[in-house]
């Protein structure tokens, strides 16, 4: 409290031009900018997934797994930089209990929940559930007791229940699909109707993160595999990668393409708002929009993967592309959270001055918060692995 | 008959037309059409008080007094980045250059801001809740902790906002703070409380050249009828549509 | 229907069962009844604790004052604006006629140049006269450096209220 005040006295010292009083605090920080790409993550790795299950792109089968879980760890700790900004943290359940209809953020809980336990945790459980009865048999003890538990105590693994539990998975894969794009379309639209604020308020805002959260997952979910056969000494599948490869980089074409869409928009159409904006971008967010979003987050990656598909160097050489390349995409996808949050508000809503970030190390909105809500996911993770190895399942084809 | 088929075709065409163009015609009449005004004449459906608020450029001095005020009667942290209301100097200088500045909110006083012989013109606003009709901070509360009453008035429930901080983000006009010991939203609640007893806001009880007027919109008598009628009132961002309620006389273009 | 679908829908229907009996137990009393909000919320709002009173109230007690202010240029100036909210000192200097005045309740008195330049300071965005149809309203700017800074004499810095009445200047 008072380290805060200390802040917002140092911070006015830096506003440049005239802010508002009461925008010389940036209300969203860093936990803000990580909501957006936590959900990013989970949409882009379930959508990954699916690509094998539903568009029966057989070759990704080895991430199929990892890209299901990765979501679902990463999907249940999205809640908790939210939960953690709020200034009366224990109200946070009223959300639920009287949601707002005419509020972007009130549905935000039922959507969450939605994508969670109906997408996310039931095709987990129906991919699992013959493997969980198999292994409640095989193992002993506290892993004994959660297989059982997590199989609710049945075991029936007839053909016939086996079978329509794939379909039933396909069904609710085929569901996921489209509440993958709204969760985070819906995300964007938190940001994109928020018609005081000209960075924020564009039509586009849901699209370009629904893809950028394509990009990030896909990103993500590539590292993963390749760290985690690093780890299982396990070869790599070389043709998995490059196909995945190609998808990451058609659909950061794509991103590309709609962000650069939305500037040219704004530059040619030069609202009001224009002139304040450019000195933003060209002052406090350039290193971080056009260094690290745009040229290490964004255009590196393209190049590379660009050249990818017509030149296959050899797997040596491509798999140490493979293992930089997602570390780049995932960094220039945080930047550009990072543009569209914190940007939003450095400048003020009277077009006239600008105001600059500080948050400081500790607390609940500190960069070690922050730091922790990132590396709980992958503690989840390895949970999750170590309780359901996708590469201890039987095989099975989904068709 | 070819000539039959182009009658007929086109009396059609005049006849479909008519009836287009009476359709539109018709869709657009049931639309209200943005007007600054719209709320000074009647409001959507009440039928009691209206509050509408009215502040003259012309004759405010800078003074602060209104800011210190508020300051006082709501417990507003005295900080300077907490305010539910402040005073802008603007000054326009002769190269175009447009100077804007709120010390402390105006509570210490201004100082002019370039020697007068630069000055094309110079002026305060002093700013406060719109207390808009259509707030677009009332719209994007997700449990319903901010809400407007029926006389017009946006409040917030202090009891159970939960300071996710997204009205603050949706004031288009920088009138949203979150207060630093409670960790809720607070805004100017037109001192709701002095209201209800009868009494005028602080800040429009102290104004000592009676720059701000404010009065029921409903009542074709009251003072802020009687200050828009013989005034050329105008409110800050009109493209926004949000139906704001507060109506400067003498408001320059480059009061954002 | 397999025994663990039905499980699961089992659980399932006890999840959201247990949600809208929550939804129910914790929606407050008074929600929904206005609007999307707590209506008890607007009588919560009223409740606030006043600091700032109107000019009747110290009118009442302080008649001298009322008269010199009325014949000069501030009869239109509220006492709290020079003197801060008064809502306490008029409550107690009411109720205790007798009593003498606690020192947390005296009012502030100002006396010091910035004190009245607050409002008179030369400054291009104040008003200078306006000639309205409503209302004439003048306030005058004194260049508060170089309008009679010291005693000439003593080099003694001079305050506004030694030559000026603050209440009818």
């Amino acid at each position: 409290m008072e380290d805060h005040i200390q802040n917002l006295y140092e911070v006015l010292s830096k506003v440049e031009g005239y802010v508002y009083p009461n925008e010389i605090e940036l209300n969203w920080s860093i936990l803000i900018v990580l909501y957006p790409y936590i959900t990013g993550l989970v949409a882009g790795a379930f959508i990954l997934a699916s690509l094998e299950r539903i568009f029966k792109i057989r070759i990704l089968k080895p991430t199929y797994g990892i890209a299901l879980l990765t979501a679902f760890s990463f999907m249940l700790v999205a809640t908790m930089p939210l939960v953690s900004h709020l200034g009366k943290p224990l109200r946070a359940y009223e959300i639920m209990i009287t949601p707002h209809s005419s509020s972007a953020m009130a549905i935000f809980g039922f959507v969450y929940l939605w994508y969670l336990m109906v997408v996310l945790f039931l095709e987990i459980w129906f991919d699992y559930r013959r493997d969980m009865v198999i292994w409640a048999n095989e193992s002993t003890g506290i892993k004994r007791f959660l297989y059982k538990a997590l199989s609710l105590w049945t075991t029936d693994i007839s053909p016939k229940a086996v079978a329509l539990d794939d379909k039933i998975g396909y069904i609710v894969t085929v569901i996921g699909v489209p509440s993958a794009f709204l969760l985070h379309g819906y995300v964007g639209f938190i940001f994109g109707s928020i018609k005081a604020n000209p960075w924020w308020s564009t039509v586009l805002m849901p699209v370009i993160f629904l893809f950028s959260a394509m990009v990030s997952g896909i990103a993500l979910v590539m590292l993963v595999y390749i760290v985690l056969s690093k780890i299982r000494k396990q070869l790599l599948d070389m043709d998995c990668l490059d196909t995945i490869a190609k998808y990451l980089f058609y659909i950061l074409l794509i991103d590309f393409a709609l962000e650069g869409l939305d500037q040219i928009h704004r530059i040619y159409v030069a609202e009001e708002s224009f002139e304040a904006l450019h000195k933003l971008v060209f002052g406090k967010l350039f290193y971080s929009l056009f260094i690290f979003q745009g040229l290490i987050g964004t255009i590196i990656p393209i190049l590379t993967l660009g050249t990818l598909q017509f030149y296959k160097p050899k797997p040596q050489i491509r798999k140490v592309i493979y293992m930089i390349l997602p570390l780049l995409v995932l960094m220039g996808i945080f930047f550009m959270r990072w543009n569209v949050v914190i940007g939003g508000q450095l400048f003020s809503k009277s077009f006239y001055g600008y105001t600059s970030f500080k948050t400081s190390m500790i607390g609940l909105e500190g960069y070690l918060m922050a730091a922790v809500w990132l590396i709980i996911p992958f503690l989840i993770l390895a949970f999750l692995l170590w309780l359901l190895p996708p590469w201890k399942k039987i095989e099975t084809n989904h068709d | 008959m070819n000539d039959e088929t182009t009658k007929l075709s086109r009396r059609d065409f005049f006849k479909t037309g008519t009836v287009l163009a009476g359709g539109v015609a018709l869709a657009t009449a049931s639309l209200i059409p943005y007007d600054g005004l719209l709320f000074a004449s009647e409001a959507p459906g009440a039928k009691g008080k209206w509050y509408g608020i009215g502040i003259d450029i012309n004759k405010c001095i800078g003074c602060g007094k209104c800011a210190n005020a508020c300051k006082i009667e709501n417990n507003v942290p005295r900080d300077p980045f907490y305010f539910r209301s402040w005073v802008e100097q603007y000054t326009i200088k002769n190269d175009g250059a447009i100077l804007v500045e709120s010390p402390n909110g105006g509570i210490d006083g201004f100082k002019q801001a370039a020697p007068t012989a630069d000055i094309y013109k110079s002026f305060f606003v002093p700013k406060m809740c719109n207390h808009c009709a259509k707030s677009p901070c009332t719209q994007v509360c997700p449990v319903g902790a901010t809400f407007e009453t029926e006389e017009g008035i946006v409040l917030v429930d202090e009891e159970y906002c939960i300071g996710c901080r997204y009205c603050v983000q949706a004031c288009p006009y920088g009138c949203r703070y979150i207060h630093p010991e409670k960790g809720t939203v607070d805004k100017c609640t037109l001192c709701f409380h002095r209201l209800k007893k009868g009494l005028q806001p602080a800040c429009f009880e102290i104004c000592p050249t009676e720059a701000r007027i404010f009065g029921d919109l409903n009542d074709p008598h009251s003072k802020i009828n009687y200050f828009l009628k013989n005034h050329t009132c105008m409110v800050v961002k009109p493209h926004l549509n949000t139906g704001s309620k507060l109506f400067y006389n003498a408001l320059s273009p480059e009061v954002r | 229907m397999p025994q663990h679908i039905k499980r699961l829908i089992g659980v399932f229907a006890v999840f959201i069962l247990f949600f809208l009996v929550l939804q129910q137990v914790l929606k407050p009393d008074s929600f929904g009844e206005l609007g999307h909000f707590r209506a008890k919320a607007i009588y919560e709002n009223s409740l606030r604790p006043m600091h700032y009173t109107v000019a009747d109230s110290c009118t009442k007690c302080h008649k001298d004052i009322r008269i010199d202010k009325d014949l000069g240029f501030h009869i239109k100036l509220k006492c709290e604006v020079c003197h801060g909210p008064a809502l306490a000192h008029s409550l107690y200097a009411g109720n205790f006629k007798d009593k003498e005045l606690p020192d947390s309740l005296t009012l502030y008195k100002p006396g010091e140049r910035k004190d009245c330049a607050i409002c008179h300071e030369l400054n291009a965005a104040r008003i200078k006269i306006q000639f309205d149809t409503l209302n004439t309203t003048m306030v005058h700017q004194i260049d508060v450096l170089t309008h009679h800074p010291f005693d000439p004499k003593t080099k003694v810095p001079f305050k506004c209220i030694e030559c000026h009445n603050p209440h009818q200047p």
